[in-house]
């Protein structure tokens, strides 16, 4: 359980410091982790917050991203016995790392799912402050060339959940796609489109499979 | 950055609706959905990655290479802080040898 706390606190950090360099404040950068509490989603809205984004285009690209953690609720609410008002507190700080805590452990409890979660929810959030504060510190982010945590760290993300063929096809696809029109179209719409163009060219890929289950595998490597 | 809070509001309410969505959901949804949303993340993380790589201060190769040392890692180890790290300490140490 423990390389999972290990891999949240360098993503937080370098989480932070894009932030800052993408010109959030530090009380903005921490307001991102204490409410939204995701972070690929927060990564890439810092990135899309820096390059002039419109609003709908952050908030649809953080549904697109998030979107999955439905994935892990249905898994969850299966195994866990839940009143309704602890279906709210813990689909709040439902987190991929969580989700596989719980099914690595085998535990069946809201008091252990919620200890979970809270335990990376305080740990995410104590290194985006340091993150934020450390970053803040730096004379000029953008010259240390910190930007490039950014798609490096998509890229890491990326790399690990990449197993099957079609994945992998989706993958250059979509890597093809965003770059070609990048160039052409502004703020975040290029990582929508993508987004939806190469989702539904997995599901069309794969249309002879059966439905897929969330693995545990998954949950542990991917981030919050 | 006074439409911050809106666009926080909106965030939250994605990402708090989707957790919610799934602990609420007891009908399963249909198939073609369930395999769109396996690829939402490899999509995504993808278009997050090809437009960032080159940067914009004309150091475009030596991004590139430190990227590939990175995708390598993080493919052999699984884990994301390895590649993470071993791409950033790559592009600092070429940066200040060129």
């Amino acid at each position: 359980m423990f390389p999972l706390y290990l891999g949240i606190v360098p993503f937080a950090v370098a989480f932070a410091v894009t932030s800052r360099a993408a010109g959030l404040s530090v009380w903005e950068t921490q307001v991102l982790s204490l409410l939204v509490f995701a972070g690929a989603s927060q990564f890439s809205a810092a990135q899309m917050f820096a390059t002039g984004a419109s609003g709908p285009a952050i908030v649809l690209t953080t549904f697109l991203l998030n979107v999955r953690h439905a994935l892990y609720g249905v898994s969850l609410a299966r195994v866990v016995a839940l009143r309704p008002w602890q279906r709210v507190v813990s689909a709040f700080f439902l987190t991929d790392e969580a989700y596989g805590v719980m099914v690595a452990s085998g535990a069946k409890t809201f008091a252990f799912l919620l200890g979970a979660e809270l335990s990376l929810y305080v740990s995410w959030n104590a290194f985006t402050l340091i993150g934020a504060l450390a970053g803040s510190l730096l004379p000029d982010p953008v010259a240390l060339g910190v930007d490039f945590v950014f798609p490096l760290s998509f890229l890491a993300l990326l790399v690990p959940i990449i197993r099957a063929r079609a994945e992998l096809i989706v993958a250059i696809f979509s890597g093809a796609l965003a770059f070609a029109i990048s160039s052409k179209l502004p703020g975040g719409l290029p990582i929508l489109i993508t987004g939806v163009v190469g989702s539904l060219l997995g599901a069309w890929l794969t249309a002879s499979e059966a439905p897929p289950t969330p693995k545990l595998r998954d949950a542990i490597r991917e981030v919050a | 950055m006074s439409n911050f809070w809106l666009i926080v509001a909106g965030m939250v309410i994605v990402t708090f609706g989707s957790r919610l969505l799934g602990l609420f959901i007891t009908a399963p949804l249909p198939p073609f959905w369930l395999r769109f949303m396996r690829f939402v993340p490899i999509a995504v993380f993808a278009a997050l990655v090809t437009p960032n790589i080159a940067g914009s201060s004309g150091e475009g190769a030596m991004r590139f290479v430190a990227a590939a040392l990175c995708g390598v890692l993080a493919w052999r180890t699984k884990q994301l802080w390895i590649g993470l790290f071993a791409g950033m300490a790559a592009f600092w140490l070429l940066r200040s040898v060129f």
